[in-house]
């Protein structure tokens, strides 16, 4: 089976090996220049002015493009190789050869679906090692790798994203049985699947930290965090976080106590450091607390291993769906 | 003599439509036999259920001693070749005997080679480039090169024009009568029963015919056997019956 396997793809690899590598030249190129802008930054900058307040940018807008694209990579590799296994042979008759021969249809299955599925994790870890090295210096100037974007585009999620779509893909022709109808529920829903995910699960993996601070001033959690929320909080647990009305650091004037108004409506250039002090302190004992809440650095590597096993373990719920479907179907 | 297919009230529904409902056949080992029935009959589900490859929703089936199943040593019992004469189109007909050889316990893939020497059939041309009959005779080397003990084809000629037809039943016959003959006792172990669906008639039962044991040579298949049989069924209504062969015949 799998020497059958190979004779069916091997052009498909070797393309897909080609532009792997030319995916890997661009990376390349354009990230030895980042690194080689990054290490004449370096010396200039000193703990009094560290290099994220430097206003410079780093590396070129063509390789940010191209490693942004990478988070397409999965879902071409779901609709390009996943969706046609099962339904482009349903609909070409061609498993009525497979199933002639002395294999059974769910030997035929899992041997096909598993180099499948392992070529696409090989892919996907591929691009994914690529743009994680080329966003080294990135990480270290910006750290913005916890950031949704830059999270799904580093680390080990881009394999478990891979297998999933190509999961998915397989899925989703056995189901359907058309290759153009898989294509298409291959591209929906691994979008849907990776918005539903990054958007409204991934913030809940582990348990946030919460920094409180005083109402009128701000907070910037130590370096590599991903800010979930920031704002006021007051004492029955209300939450102001910015709007239209008038405000103060995102507190309604309106929900200001009166006796503290006094003390902010002033020119507050003009406010003297104890004013300040005074205004403050008058908002804290009114039980006005300014909050950030985060995702520590620390948790970075946790909330990777997370979302790939979340990702991989998916993909192993719709192999043994189609494994059923399959079996069951009998056309 | 032993049976090679035994069903009893054998029926297959898919959701609302019921694809065929209560057939019983008896096909003793060593014999050909062909399956008549216009569209519709229920002649490819029945092979399917023989072939182990779909299952009865009622009744009972019983092949070459055991039910049929998904199991490499049931499956490797049986040839069945499809309707649409299933082929990879990019691969070449070498590279799906050497595909044979990794999938089957035993393969005879010098005979399938020798058997489309003989036709002039390019061993090393992509699948998708022969013609339909080239194709069909690509498909039936490999169904024989699996050596199996019953061979189930399903309308393999459907897509022929008559002179291809009459060719490959040529073939077919020569490839059985070869097997039955061999004179070593495992090959007469291993003679075949063939089931072969023919889309004729307009009876909508399906009809099953028996004919003579395969170790006769003189045994010849061919569309004008399976026309004369049809009739011989049809009885008094011969004449009509066998123009609309005869246009269904040429239409195909």
């Amino acid at each position: 089976m799998t020497w059958l396997v190979w004779r069916q793809y091997r052009w498909q690899a070797a393309i897909a090996a080609l532009l792997l590598a030319v995916f890997a030249a661009v990376v390349i190129a354009t990230g030895l220049q980042m690194a080689a802008q990054w290490h004449s930054m370096l010396p200039a900058c000193t703990r009094s002015s560290p290099c994220s307040a430097t206003s410079a940018s780093l590396g070129s807008q063509v390789g940010h493009d191209l490693v942004v694209l990478s988070l397409a990579v999965p879902v071409i590799l779901g609709f390009l190789w996943g969706a046609p296994v099962v339904a482009h042979e349903l609909e070409t008759g061609t498993v009525n050869f497979a199933w002639a021969q002395s294999i059974t249809k769910t030997r035929w299955l899992l041997v096909k679906a598993g180099w499948l599925l392992l070529a696409a994790a090989v892919w996907g870890g591929a691009v994914g090692a690529l743009v994680t090295w080329w966003s080294g210096p990135r990480n270290a100037f910006y750290s913005e790798q916890f950031q949704p974007n830059y999270f799904d585009q580093q680390g080990i999620v881009p394999i478990g994203y891979a297998v999933f779509a190509t999961a998915l893909g397989i899925a989703a022709g056995a189901v359907t049985r058309r290759t153009l109808v898989a294509i298409a529920v291959t591209i929906g829903g691994f979008i849907g699947v990776r918005l539903l995910i990054s958007q409204t699960l991934r913030a809940h993996y582990m348990a946030a930290v919460t920094a409180y601070y005083n109402p009128l001033g701000y907070y910037s959690p130590p370096g590599g965090a991903w800010v979930l929320s920031t704002g006021v909080v007051d004492k029955y647990g209300h939450v102001f976080s910015g709007g239209s009305a008038p405000q103060v650091n995102g507190v309604p004037v309106t929900a200001i106590p009166a006796s503290c108004r006094g003390l902010l409506f002033r020119d507050l250039n003009t406010l003297s450091r104890g004013q300040v002090h005074q205004a403050v302190s008058c908002m804290q004992a009114s039980g006005f607390r300014g909050f950030t809440t985060y995702q520590p650095a620390s948790h970075y590597w946790p909330f990777q291993g997370i979302e790939t096993g979340i990702y991989l373990a998916l993909a192993a719920a719709l192999l043994a769906v189609t494994v059923l479907v399959i079996r069951h179907r009998d056309a | 003599m032993n049976t090679a297919i035994e069903t009893q009230g054998l029926s297959k529904r898919y959701r609302r439509v019921t694809a065929l409902s209560d057939c019983s056949i008896t096909v003793p080992e060593s014999r050909i036999c062909a399956l008549i029935g216009p569209n519709g009959a229920g002649k490819t589900t029945l092979l399917r259920l023989l072939a182990g490859l779909a299952r009865p929703t009622g009744g009972d089936v019983c092949v070459l001693g055991g039910t049929p199943r998904q199991d490499p040593e049931f499956i490797a019992g049986i040839g069945y070749l499809a309707q649409d004469i299933p082929l990879y189109r990019r691969l070449t007909a070498e590279d799906h005997i050497k595909a044979g050889a990794h999938l089957n316990p035993r393969w005879d893939g010098e005979s399938a080679r020798t058997r489309l020497r003989e036709l002039a059939i390019p061993l090393d041309r992509a699948a998708g480039t022969l013609s339909g009959g080239q194709r069909a005779q690509v498909a039936l080397a490999l169904t024989l090169a699996k050596r199996p003990r019953l061979l189930l084809l399903d309308e393999p000629v459907a897509a022929l024009d008559p002179l291809a037809r009459r060719h490959f039943l040529g073939t077919l016959t020569a490839a059985v009568v070869l097997v039955g003959a061999r004179k070593d006792t495992s090959a007469l172990e291993r003679a075949h029963t063939v089931v072969h669906a023919v889309r004729t008639a307009r009876q909508s039962t399906l009809l099953v015919r028996l004919d003579g044991p395969v170790l006769d040579p003189a045994y010849e298949v061919s569309d004008v056997n399976l026309e004369e049989l049809v009739l011989g069924y049809m009885g008094a209504s011969a004449a009509p019956a066998l123009a609309h062969l005869t246009a269904v015949g040429e239409d195909q």
